[in-house]
């Protein structure tokens, strides 16, 4: 069954033909998700829900008018009314877009186990099954398995004749486990999603096991001191750092009218070593980043943030394309039809370099070696971290495990400061996913390979 | 439209069922880079069903104004799979005060575009290299619940909130972010958290040199307010249920300097954050969590409450696509004796929190906590000397709050949080 019919989308295309408008755009939405949470011995929830709705944008006179609304009878008022709102401002400095050509095209993940033939009794089984491993060691205190399922249809219209839908179906498992030991607590975690079918969070088995293990062991763990530390960053860890501390300011809303940081990121710039490429590709498919076409029509891209160590894109939309007469990337997102598209990552990455992890690893005497993320978050100079886990190096031995590895500086030094990259990148997604203006989690992924950096300040006490 | 058939059906086919229908609409608007970027209007409505069959519950969820039905069915559908759950829905209760101010109706765009820029052109004015960007919103909305018990009451409510953000860019490429805003039942002027940014740049735009070791710190009432933020995770029935948090078990005991009080009240009249009931009927009660050093209350819901043998606290809440989960209200921070002025005045050598950057991504459920100072300030002889960058506190919070500190007479808002200034004498830094 399908809400968005072709009645709706001729009227969605209708309602787009106003005058003194430099722009305009329908969004258009349904879908329908099961949501499954246990915890410990307990089923926190079982629920289904279904969202529908859609969005106008207008841009006219140098301003936009945004009217959200989840009866679609309102669509045609409400195209009306973000006019109205366009026009309701004088703009002093007017907002235009890039142009984008006419273009009708349907896409939709490819499927193998569609969720609507799942049972929701396997689907109970599926995560049950997943979090009876979560909580198999004698220390766990208590567990949490989500499984979550979505499928959705979606509608792009805009006033220049582009036309696209998106039949979307995302899946994924999240898993945790709480390890406890007297006065210590210990998470640890893991999450994977992906476009597809049920097959998507079938055989995740070892992870779950993977989970139960490093939060048991991180009980045992000891912090390192607090100092400056040479560090081998995994896949994971060297995935987050990219994403926080670089693709943030790669975002060009932040640096399109603001002149003291146009200066710093100027295209052509140094900003590390030559084996280092950033890039950003909402194409690879296989990646929870992964877009048809962003939210304002355009088709992703495959953006070089960093070059062979040199600044040599950002990420666009089409207003701030235009603003800085650079083509659009295709990097408009919103989290919903509800919300404005704005700049946001796909899938992140540093490029792979010339070195194995052997010789990473052989390179570094003593140091720290660090693995994974819990959280992170940047101002975009200064970035802190904090490492799942990790393992101390002495000697070139690997040495005692840490826990509450927290890693910070400043971006554009530690940038400066990676020595070596490896050559065995690798992405991350998951259910979770990134946060901007008050959107979130919006899917993204990230990775890269093994990195070495100096100079890096740990947390702690001395 | 909660309408009578489906009522009837779920009657018949339900032990227990509750409905919970939202609704409401905002008008946002949003200037970025130093001028109007967009006016939005949005509306939205949903609808919630809980369906308890046999003992066991299962829940769904639409936003489809006839979509009530499909989702009883399908909760229904689902409650075979939930847990066994064996607690009573309150019954119909007086009719509900609301906590909202009808001066909300006097929200103009034209007004808020005048608010707007006028603080944009007196912080240029000022500050011409800065980049202010500034979020206003008004929302009513309305929520109603129905049981199968006969609940049936509604309440409307009203928030006016705005938010003033400064971008500064120092000629050495470092930048400084400042954030303020206020949050209340009505249209308020945006006066306050202006000449509140205007002072923390101020303040910000000479950067100073700090050591490391253990200083004295004082953390102003947003940055406390964070740190507050860590504990009440702790005092979460959820998190006691579930054996996580290091309070489980210590109801009544002592374990922070009798200094300390902290409050949830849902009842307070003129904030935007209170309600009559939870959304789950449970009416809405004062209480202290922590109350003079010792663990006073733990917060809960109906589930959590009949899980832990607890009194429902009335902190069950929800929008209407999820179940009813416990959260804080209105967090009260009981004041001290030292107004703020004199606690800074009084300070030799030391440093002033305000923003961190991080805070709550380590082991938080330890009360380890490990922060970037995003703006921070040295104190030297009693006054605010200059910035102070790239440095972090590591500490544990709990042992903080155990130990000596002092807290400020005068008490300011942070978000759904009134907190005084604190001071503790000696906290683990590092640059």
């Amino acid at each position: 069954m399908t809400i968005l019919t072709k009645e709706l989308t001729d009227r969605a295309r209708q309602a787009l033909g106003m005058p003194d408008c430099q722009y305009a755009e329908i969004r258009i939405s349904s879908g329908i998700s099961t949501i499954i949470s246990l915890s410990g011995d307990e089923i926190e929830s079982m629920s289904s829900g279904e969202s529908m709705g859609g969005s106008v944008r207008v841009l006219a006179k140098g301003a936009w008018g945004f009217v959200s609304f989840n009866d679609f009878n309102e669509m045609e008022w409400s195209a009306r009314r973000a006019r109205e709102l366009a026009l309701a401002v004088t703009a002093r400095e007017k907002s235009s877009v890039t142009r984008s050509n006419p273009r009708i095209q349907e896409f939709a993940t490819d499927v193998k186990r569609d969720f609507a033939d799942v049972p929701l009794e396997e689907k109970y089984l599926l995560i049950k099954k997943y979090n009876d491993i979560l909580k198999s060691s004698r220390k766990i205190q208590t567990t949490r398995a989500l499984y979550r399922d979505l499928q959705s249809e979606y509608a792009y219209l805009n006033s220049e004749g582009v036309d696209f839908r998106y039949r979307k179906s995302f899946s994924g498992v999240s898993l945790t486990s709480i390890a406890r030991d007297g006065a210590a607590i210990q998470p640890f975690h893991e999450s994977i999603a992906g476009y597809g079918g049920f097959e998507i969070v079938q055989g995740h088995e070892a992870t779950a096991e993977f989970v139960a293990k490093t939060a048991t062991d991180l009980l045992d763990a000891g912090t390192p001191e607090g100092g400056k530390y040479r560090i081998i960053a995994d896949q994971k860890l060297a995935g987050v750092f990219i994403h926080e501390a670089f693709g943030h300011l790669s975002e060009a809303d932040f640096v399109h009218e603001n002149k003291p940081m146009r200066d710093i990121m100027v295209i052509g710039k140094s900003f590390g070593p030559p084996e280092l490429n950033v890039i950003d590709d909402g194409t690879l498919r296989d990646h929870t980043g992964y877009i048809p076409f962003d939210d304002e029509g355009t088709t992703p891209s495959q953006t070089f943030l960093i070059r062979e160590g040199v600044l040599s894109g950002r990420l666009h939309s089409r207003e701030t394309a235009a603003k800085m007469n650079e083509p659009a990337t295709g990097n408009a997102r919103a989290i919903s039809v509800f919300t404005q598209p704005i700049v946001r990552m796909t899938n992140t990455y540093i490029g792979n370099g010339p070195h194995t992890r052997g010789e990473l690893f052989g390179s570094m005497d003593d140091g720290i070696y660090a693995i994974d993320v819990i959280g992170g978050q940047t101002n975009l100079e200064m970035f802190t971290f904090t490492c799942g886990y990790g393992y101390e190096i002495k000697g070139g031995k690997k040495g005692r495990m840490f826990k509450d590895i927290v890693l910070s500086g400043n971006v554009f030094t530690t940038m400066k400061n990676i020595m070596m990259i490896g050559d065995d990148g690798k992405m991350f997604g998951g259910l979770g996913g990134c946060g901007k203006g008050g959107q979130s989690p919006l899917p993204v992924s990230f990775g890269g390979p093994h990195i070495m950096i100096k100079d890096v300040l740990i947390g702690g006490k001395e | 439209m909660i309408d009578d058939a489906t009522l009837s059906m779920l009657k018949k086919k339900a032990q227990w069922f509750d409905i919970i229908e939202v609704s409401g609409f905002s008008e946002p608007v949003s200037f970025k880079n130093s001028r109007i970027h967009s006016i939005q209007h949005k509306k939205n409505l949903g609808y919630g069903v809980r369906v308890n069959v046999g003992g066991k519950t299962g829940f769904s969820h639409t936003n489809d104004i006839a979509g009530l039905s499909r989702a009883a069915h399908r909760a229904l559908e689902l409650a075979p799979f939930g847990d066994p759950e064996n607690f009573d829905l309150p019954q119909n209760g007086e009719a509900p005060w609301s906590p909202f101010n009808p001066a909300i109706d006097g929200y103009s765009l034209s007004g808020e575009l005048v608010k707007g820029e006028s603080v944009i052109d007196s912080l240029k004015g000022e500050f011409p290299g800065a980049v202010v960007d500034i979020g206003i919103s008004s929302s009513v909305s309305a929520a109603r619940l129905v049981n199968s018990r006969g609940f049936d009451q509604s309440y409307q409510s009203s928030h006016y909130s705005a938010g003033v953000s400064l971008t500064y860019i120092f000629p050495d490429g470092s930048k400084v972010d400042i954030w303020e805003g206020l949050s209340s039942q009505k249209p308020e002027g945006l006066e306050e958290p202006a000449a509140r940014v205007r002072e923390k740049l101020l303040n910000a735009m000479k950067t100073v040199s700090c050591g490391r070791g253990t200083v004295p710190v004082i953390f102003t009432p947003r940055a406390f307010s964070r740190l507050i933020g860590i504990l009440l995770t702790g005092l979460n029935g959820r998190s006691i249920h579930k054996k996580i948090s290091p309070f489980a078990e210590k109801l009544g005991e002592r374990l922070f300097n009798p200094s300390l009080t902290i409050t949830d009240d849902p009842t307070l009249r003129n904030s935007p954050f209170s309600y009559p009931f939870d959304d789950e009927g449970t009416a809405a009660q004062r209480k202290n969590l922590v109350e003079d050093g010792s663990v006073a209350s733990f917060i809960t819901d109906l589930k959590y409450a009949s899980l832990l043998g607890l009194p429902p606290t009335g902190n069950g809440t929800r929008g209407y696509s999820t179940l009813p989960s416990p959260s804080f209200t209105n967090v009260l921070v009981k004041e001290g004796s030292a107004p703020s002025g004199s606690m800074i005045e009084g300070m030799k050598s030391g440093i002033l929190v305000d923003q961190f950057i991080g805070l709550g991504q380590s082991n938080t459920l330890t009360g380890d906590f490990s922060g970037i100072l995003d703006l921070a300030y040295r104190i030297d002889g009693g006054a605010i000397a200059g910035r102070v960058k790239d440095c972090m506190i590591t500490d544990n919070l709990f042992t903080m709050l155990a130990g000596d500190f002092t807290l400020s007479s005068d008490r300011h808002q942070a978000g759904s949080f009134y907190a005084p200034y604190a001071l503790f004498p000696s906290l683990n830094f590092s640059c």
